[in-house]
């Protein structure tokens, strides 16, 4: 049937004397289309399944529009080959099949001839770890390039009345439909396409467009280069004004694409992790500049701006832990005030404990390669405690309006769930830090490395909860994206902290 | 006040002092806010690898870990009395423990007097129990319409019971069991009781099958594996399963287990007065006439079918057409379509025959007369994956009458004769009634456009009052339903065999909020004004303070 129609649509098209693949052009990225319950343009579609199925932007020379659509023509009987690369992670995944190790692609077609050894090997092991679970998502890769290839990834809008109804492509193009557009404009086909984006748009207007816009722009990245300059500019130049202004850009852009954000999902931008790593990185720059306001000393925005740099890094660079997409919200965290002032109250409380930890981990590294006055480490350490200060007032307030929330969504206020157990670890090992302080225990000398050792219980309760202890038993621990960057952060903190213990600092 | 009233009033405000100045003191704090710390975290693993119900028995909810919880409830009592007469350089500090002191208390409260349950509810029907999260055994005597509950302990741990009630032992409870085939010894040994373990297997699929005789075991004596249907039996039946004969027929003795396989000269074929065909075969001198084609059982003198005879015909034919697989403990049998004939091979412990399906092989791992296999439950830690539980999910509480011991599981509810009379134990978790019910009109799942994906979960119920009439509510998430202090929130959903869903509430009863609530509220103001309000900075080095 499907065939049937295209063989049509190919002899027409070559009867116009032109060639039916003009039709997937640039133009198409502006198409409107529903996915994964929210309608988009079809360059976000396309860009996020050709990334996650191959892990690339585009496919050989084509844009992932381009590639998108016409895989999905293939479905018409198209004779055509994209070079399509499988992304496959795991190494033992690579070995099952068949490749090097050091191959992290597999074409599509040695995959779909793979997939029944693919699905027994799924099906032979028990125990969900992670070569299962990575086995699983070349099936899925594999899975929605079949989706593609068979013409149903691609949702069109069709109007009826007033409603805006969204039909696969396979169903779209119905003979029926392609013979009613016959002799309509140049090309049925894109004939059909115009006035199904025609009709979408007299019902829901430009809206959607707004998708396009804040993938194109790549705020985030700008304010990345922005902050950085910046951070240049504070050290090296004694005016400050030129960093300033910069850092002011920089939290301008983010501001502006945060609120784009939110007028596209429609809700408070800390609901997923990708969201929260943002949302923290901005907290955390106008936390120090809001810190710096009070006690105007420039190293608060200089942490603020690590911070930011840093989160913003994590946005651009670990895509295999965050992912930026924006999708529909779990029922229960919808129209949730408490929620939004939870999550937000939290992260902010970490921004400001990263502050701290920044502010400590450079104190240690300075002090193991230069002599400090005891004067100057005194006053250091006090700029940590005023950040852990703050962190600490906004995390118990965060922890409690987490119980609010609880008791508001479930009808109790504490459950024991494993994140909100975890945040409130953080905040007792910070009040253990700050009754230490109190007692011979903890010097200024130990207070540093205790504080920026603590931040590894905010990295565990912020992304060990959810890459590490949400996998379960079976998983066995850092072989996956975020367990990874976990990890690899304990480590590295860890090494600082051993390296900075062999030389104690004289103080008075 | 005399001398040794006196006295004992210093030593009691003494040791009162000491006790003050060790738990108010701030490195008490230090130890016991770790300790509590890395309670917490331990917990967490706990709970990412045993599930909810196990950390909430082994941590959360102890006994040990209520203590640490006091510990810091001390700590933080002592140390603001310690701080007494209030200093105005500390009225933060007043305020944040007086929030924590408040916040205890009232989680105190929730933990004796609150409740926290679910509620299922049937579309349609009426419901008022409340099932809280706290095992019980009930015990019933249907002939004198007695019923006794016994609470079973809140334990992560396997824990013996001492309990005892009309000769009704309960002598060990599991918090998480699993049954484990186990083998039980018999009192006489019958070779045609026999129970055997199998391994199936071929290069891609492997299967253990335990088949069993004995009528006391939980294991049959056939079992389908896909197509391939298997047949346990007496192994003294081999004899006639390996002989090729023209009918195919097999006549066996039930009591003793002995069989013929008559071959053509041996039997006499005839047709009855009806018409249908009779067959006339010789029994160890007995003969015996059957109507093969109607029933297995022979014909008595007046050509009835006769019920009471141990005898019985069967044809191999009918075992012809698909495959099936004959196991008599150490030999097996089966009709091999390449060759058209019965094939029969002994099959000794671990070695394996070759089956002719898909390069299926057989291997016997172990057979036995002397024990028979069955399930009994085996404490076990659960195991979640995927925030699933999926080991350890059962409840077992073993029970001794008359000297008999069997298991009650959650699975299900067991009967049992005590002395001719009839009574059952049902495992389950205890049960509250309202004093009102509620009824579910109808429950409604919106997904998001173009998905599978849940949107929204909504409950429309019907509140029946009794006299003060009813009314109607709407349930979804976040909004859920108050009445008399109880609070009824949507929490799940699940579809009934007949169609339509029904829905699942948790309920929840807190005595405590408001201090709760009152405490926190403390706590926070009372940071903000010990940490932000308070300003005292150490100056830059050379920096003169303004």
């Amino acid at each position: 049937m499907l065939n049937f129609v295209f063989l049509f649509i190919i002899s027409l098209s070559t009867a116009l004397g032109q060639g039916p693949m003009n039709f997937c052009t640039h133009e198409l990225d502006t198409f409107p289309v529903l996915s994964g319950g929210r309608e988009k343009p079809l360059y976000v579609l396309a860009s996020e399944t050709i990334r996650f199925m191959t892990g690339k932007e585009k496919i050989g020379d084509l844009s992932a529009t381009e590639a998108f659509c016409k895989l999905s023509l293939k479905a018409f009987g198209m004779p055509l080959e994209l070079p399509v690369q499988i992304k496959v992670d795991h190494v033992e995944v690579r070995k099952f099949l068949g490749l090097n190790e050091n191959d992290s692609f597999i074409p599509v077609n040695d995959l779909i001839q793979k997939g029944e050894e693919l699905s027994t090997e799924i099906n032979k092991i028990k125990e969900n770890n992670s070569y299962k679970k990575e086995l699983n998502k070349v099936k899925s890769r594999l899975s929605t390039y079949e989706t593609i290839t068979s013409a149903r990834g691609w949702t069109i809008p069709v109007k009826e009345g007033q409603k805006i109804l969204f039909l696969p492509l396979s169903e779209f193009l119905s003979e029926k439909r392609v013979e009613s557009a016959q002799g309509q404009g140049s090309n049925p086909v894109s004939f059909l396409f115009d006035k199904a984006k025609e009709e979408y748009l007299s019902v829901k207007g430009e809206h959607y467009l707004l998708e396009l816009k804040y993938y194109k722009w790549n705020l985030f990245v700008w304010a990345l280069i922005l902050s950085l300059v910046s951070i240049i500019l504070f050290v090296t130049l004694k005016n400050k004004i030129p960093g300033a202004v910069l850092t002011g850009l920089s939290i301008t852009l983010q501001l502006v694409a945060i609120t784009i954000r939110v007028l596209i999902s429609g809700r408070a931008p800390i609901t997923n992790m990708y969201e929260t790593v943002m949302f923290s990185g901005l907290g955390a720059l106008l936390i120090g500049l809001g810190i710096f306001l009070f006690r105007k000393e420039l190293l608060f925005i200089l942490a603020g701006l690590g911070c930011n740099v840093l989160s913003l890094m994590m946005m651009k660079f670990a895509n295999g832990m965050l992912d930026e997409g924006i999708s529909p919200l779990v029922p229960v965290l919808r129209d949730n005030f408490w929620l939004s002032t939870h999550v937000t109250t939290v992260i902010l409380s970490y921004a400001a404990l990263a502050l701290s930890w920044i502010l400590s981990n450079s104190l240690l590294i300075q002090a193991k390669f230069k002599s400090i006055s005891s004067s100057e480490y005194r006053y250091k350490v006090d700029l940590i405690y005023t950040s852990i200060k703050c962190g600490v007032v906004l995390l118990s307030a965060g922890v409690i309006l987490g119980g609010v929330w609880a008791d508001y969504s479930w009808g109790r206020f504490w459950g024991w769930d494993p994140k909100e157990t975890w945040s409130l670890i953080v905040l007792l090992v910070y009040m253990a830090i700050l009754h230490g302080r109190y007692t011979s225990w903890i010097s200024p000398q130990r207070f540093v490395p205790l504080v920026a050792g603590a931040f590894m219980s905010v990295m565990m309760a912020w992304f060990g909860v959810n890459y590490i202890l949400a996998s379960g038993l079976h998983s066995y621990g850092f072989s996956e994206g975020g367990a990874l960057f976990l990890g690899s952060f304990f480590l590295i903190q860890i090494g600082i902290l051993i390296l900075s213990m062999r030389k104690s600092i004289v103080v008075g | 006040m005399n001398q040794s009233n006196q006295t004992l009033f210093e030593t009691f405000k003494y040791y009162y002092k000491q006790t003050e100045l060790f738990f108010g003191s701030l490195k008490f704090a230090v130890v016991i806010i770790l300790i509590f710390a890395l309670s917490l975290g331990v917990g967490t693993f706990m709970e990412s690898y045993h599930g909810t119900d196990y950390a909430n028995r082994l941590i959360y909810k102890s006994l040990w870990f209520m203590g640490i919880q006091f510990g810091m409830f001390l700590s933080i009592l002592f140390a603001t009395l310690l701080r007494l007469p209030p200093k105005k350089h500390l009225y933060g500090f007043y305020v944040i423990h007086a929030g924590l002191i408040i916040l205890f208390l009232g989680s105190y409260i929730t933990y004796q007097s609150g409740v926290d349950g679910t509620i299922t509810l049937a579309p349609n029907l009426a419901a008022r129990e409340i099932q809280v999260n706290e095992d019980e055994l009930k015990i019933q005597f249907p002939s004198k319409g007695k019923e006794v509950s016994v609470s079973l302990p809140y334990t992560a741990l396997k824990k013996n019971l001492n309990y005892e009630y009309e000769g009704i032992k309960l002598k060990t409870f599991l918090p998480f069991a699993e049954n484990k085939e186990d083998w039980v010894p018999v009192k006489i040994e019958d070779p045609n009781q026999s129970s055997t373990k199998y391994h199936l297997f071929n290069d891609n699929f492997g299967e253990y099958l335990t088949l069993s005789l004995h009528p006391q075991s939980d294991f049959n004596n056939t079992q389908k594996l896909g197509p391939l249907n298997v047949h346990y039996m007496p192994s003294s039946l081999i004899s006639c399963f390996s002989q090729n004969t023209t009918e195919g027929l097999i006549v066996w003795n039930g009591e003793n287990t002995t069989c013929v396989a008559p071959k053509e000269n041996e039997l006499k074929k005839k047709k009855n007065i009806n018409g249908q065909d009779l067959v006339e075969v010789n029994f160890d001198g007995q003969l015996l006439r059957f109507l093969p084609g109607m029933s297995p059982l022979p014909l008595n003198e007046a050509q009835e079918l006769n019920e009471a005879s141990p005898f019985r015909i069967f044809s191999k034919k009918l075992f012809e057409k698909s495959p099936h697989l004959f196991l008599f403990g150490k030999s097996v049998a089966f009709f091999n379509k390449d060759t058209q004939k019965w094939e029969s091979h002994g099959a000794p412990v671990n070695q394996d025959v070759p089956l002719p399906w898909m390069g299926f092989r057989v291997k016997t791992l172990e057979h036995r007369s002397d024990a028979y296999p069955t399930m009994i439950p085996h404490y076990i830690k659960p195991i979640q994956d995927n925030g699933q539980v999926i080991t350890g999910n059962m409840k077992a509480v073993e029970v001794e009458v008359n000297g008999q011991i069997f298991w009650v599981t959650s699975n299900s509810p067991v009967a049992f004769n005590q002395s001719s009379e009839r009574v059952t134990f049902d495992l389950s978790k205890k049960n509250l009634l309202l004093p009102y019910e509620l009824v579910l009109d109808q429950f409604k799942m919106d997904t998001d456009p173009g998905t599978n994906n849940p949107a929204s979960y909504e409950s429309f119920v019907t509140l029946f009052k009794g006299n003060e009439g009813s009314t109607k509510h709407h349930v979804y998430m976040n909004h859920p339903l108050k009445h008399q202090n109880f609070t009824f929130y949507q929490a799940s959903y699940y579809q009934t065999q007949e169609g339509p869903y029904g829905s699942v509430f948790s309920v929840n009863f807190d005595p405590g909020r408001f201090w709760k609530y009152l405490g926190s509220l403390l706590l926070v103001l009372g940071s903000i004004w010990h940490f932000v309000l308070r300003k005292k900075i150490v100056l830059k080095p050379g920096e003169v303070r303004a």
